[in-house]
């Protein structure tokens, strides 16, 4: 895990990727409790206006808070995390998380991350999460 | 949606980090060790039906999307720990014909501190 003192602005974080499965969303609402039937029922996410069911904001943030809290060295690690959901996620796509350190406060022994989540549809990169936060202290 | 609700605080629940529910929790992302953070909704979603039920506040859920969360972790939260759930509407606008509500939750430890603070941004899309 890295150190604070090794850690540079605009250091890049390994990016994350994954493919999305209705099994991977079936999961995250077992798990999770949140049962809104616009993660599982397709007639339900059609009448609202997708092609079909939608990945919760929640499981992408959560891929998210995976990417961050593997460079970080564990979710402990996170002092804070905030992302906007502005896209939706559908079956069978692939979201890549990513990150970038903003600042780096020796001092206090963190590193501010801007950090976000892509997606590539119809030629274009499309951004479930964009201008996302976190929060990380990191070893002296 | 209400919006003279807002400050409103709800009655506690009480969340338990539950060993087997936050290891089912890691393996749907691939974390290895630790309460991932986003977790913490879990907890949230202990008082969120009293919230959605709420006729006071009068919102649609079949009209309200996700619209963003923040966390601000004051120290990890422990498997098997019990937590309070304290969550009041923190403040309600309205934006282009959508109306905007953040519910703040703060998850109370033993010792009565605050764990963690989560904020959700809840947008209820306007009548087309």
């Amino acid at each position: 895990m890295p150190s604070v003192r090794d850690v540079a602005v605009r250091h890049d974080l390994p990016p994350l990727a994954r493919v999305v499965t209705r099994e991977d969303v079936k999961a995250y609402a077992d798990v999770s409790g949140d049962v809104n039937p616009l993660h599982q029922d397709d007639d339900v996410a059609r009448a609202a206006g997708f092609p079909g069911i939608v990945a919760h904001g929640m499981f992408t943030m959560g891929h998210l808070a995976a990417c961050v809290s593997r460079w970080a060295g564990g979710p402990e690690r996170i002092s804070r995390l905030s992302a906007q959901f502005r896209a939706p996620v559908f079956m069978g796509e692939q979201i890549v998380a990513g990150g970038r350190v903003k600042a780096v406060d020796v001092e206090r022994g963190v590193a501010l991350l801007e950090c976000w989540v892509s997606v590539e549809r119809d030629g274009a990169t499309g951004w479930p999460i964009k201008r996302g936060e976190a929060e990380v202290r990191l070893d002296p | 949606m209400n919006a003279s609700v807002a400050g409103k605080v709800y009655p506690e629940a009480t969340f338990v980090v539950e060993p087997e529910r936050v290891a089912a929790f890691r393996s749907v992302f691939d974390e290895t060790h630790g309460v991932p953070s986003t977790f913490a909704t879990a907890a949230e979603f202990a008082v969120m039906p009293m919230i959605a039920g709420d006729p006071e506040l009068d919102l649609d859920f079949t009209r309200v999307l996700h619209g963003g969360q923040e966390y601000s972790f004051h120290r990890p939260l422990e498997a098997s720990e019990t937590l309070i759930v304290r969550s009041r509407i923190g403040s309600i606008r309205s934006v282009g014909g959508n109306a905007i509500l953040t519910i703040v939750t703060e998850l109370v430890d033993a010792s009565g501190d605050v764990a963690c603070t989560a904020r959700s941004t809840l947008i209820e899309r306007g009548e087309r």
